[in-house]
């Protein structure tokens, strides 16, 4: 298979992974199954490969990263994922990891976006243009 | 001359005798002179013979003495004419070779003097232009050291004004690092959070 062939046939598969625009288990594994079944060993590992690439950016699209520093409720970090959810007319779940670097605020990606409310980045700014 | 001297002496008796018998037949004035003469010892025959050999000494004289003498004497004339013609052809050749002479000296002169002006003039406009050019150069060497100046100028105050910057940054990230507490950072995110929504 050539390249372009094994990228039509990995977002033809994550497609049938979806289900209500998210990404689901089940279907995961029901097209696994049928991939093990169908394709020879020596053709599964490119597609396989694509699909979790794949799999992984619509997870990640679907997830909203929080860095923080200092606590961050619950509350405060479902907050910032309805804002997204609004936002981008999806589902988005939060994913909270504490980083003190940041000094205070915190840093939001959500796939290839990323939101920086933090003090780390008010400060950068602030060198930037004073140089 | 020994003839005529025997002459002369057997004369002046014989015409003596003559001249009395003819003053005795004639009379008048030129016998009158003739016979003064006589009385002075001057008788006829002795002055023919006399006139006679003075003109043959005059001849003698003239064609032997005279004659060459002044031959040579036209000769040296003749001679001492050419070189006063010599002489004024070389005197006018003289005076042309030095009016000649003259005239290209003062050629040679000017010619010199024009040399030596363009020279003058070459050499100032030669002097000018590398006046010109030394002061364009340094002009060029001044504007690019001041702007070599400038330039370090700007980037040592860049330098400075980063360095500046880069401490306080730090040096005010270590004191929020070190004086907000968790209780702070929370309010802070929620103020994010807030800020975020609207």
């Amino acid at each position: 298979m050539s390249a372009a062939s094994v990228r039509a046939e990995a977002k033809r598969l994550l497609a049938l992974s979806l289900e209500g625009g998210a990404v689901s288990s089940d279907r995961v594994g029901a097209v696994l199954s049928a991939l093990a079944k169908s394709r020879p060993a020596h053709q599964l590992r490119p597609l396989l490969r694509a699909y979790l690439a794949n799999i992984r950016r619509e997870l990640a699209r679907g997830e909203a990263r929080i860095e923080h520093a200092g606590p961050l409720s619950a509350s405060d970090a479902d907050a910032i994922a309805a804002h997204f959810t609004k936002l981008l007319g999806r589902p988005v779940r939060p994913v909270a990891r504490r980083n003190d670097a940041l000094l205070a605020g915190f840093r939001v990606r959500v796939g290839d976006d990323v939101t920086d409310v933090s003090a780390s980045l008010r400060l950068a700014n602030l060198a930037k243009s004073l140089s | 001359m020994t003839f005529l001297s025997a002459l002369l002496a057997a004369e002046p008796a014989h015409e003596a005798a003559k001249a009395a018998a003819h003053g005795a037949e004639s009379h008048g004035p030129l016998a009158d002179i003739v016979h003064l003469f006589g009385s002075f010892g001057v008788d006829k025959a002795h002055l023919i013979v006399q006139v006679v050999n003075f003109a043959i000494l005059a001849f003698v004289l003239y064609k032997f003495a005279i004659k060459p003498a002044l031959g040579q004497l036209e000769e040296r004339i003749r001679q001492a004419e050419q070189l006063q013609k010599d002489r004024s052809a070389a005197e006018a050749q003289l005076a042309s070779a030095q009016k000649t002479a003259e005239a290209q000296l003062v050629a040679a002169s000017d010619q010199a003097a024009k040399i030596l002006a363009d020279a003058r003039n070459s050499a100032k406009a030669a002097v000018e232009a590398a006046r010109a050019e030394a002061q364009a150069a340094q002009t060029e060497v001044i504007a690019k050291a001041k702007a070599a100046i400038e330039a370090d100028r700007v980037k040592m105050m860049n330098e400075v004004r980063g360095e500046v910057s880069r401490l306080v940054v730090e040096t005010a990230a270590k004191v929020l690092e070190q004086n907000l507490d968790d209780a702070q950072r929370g309010r802070l995110n929620e103020a994010a959070v807030k800020q975020l929504a609207r």
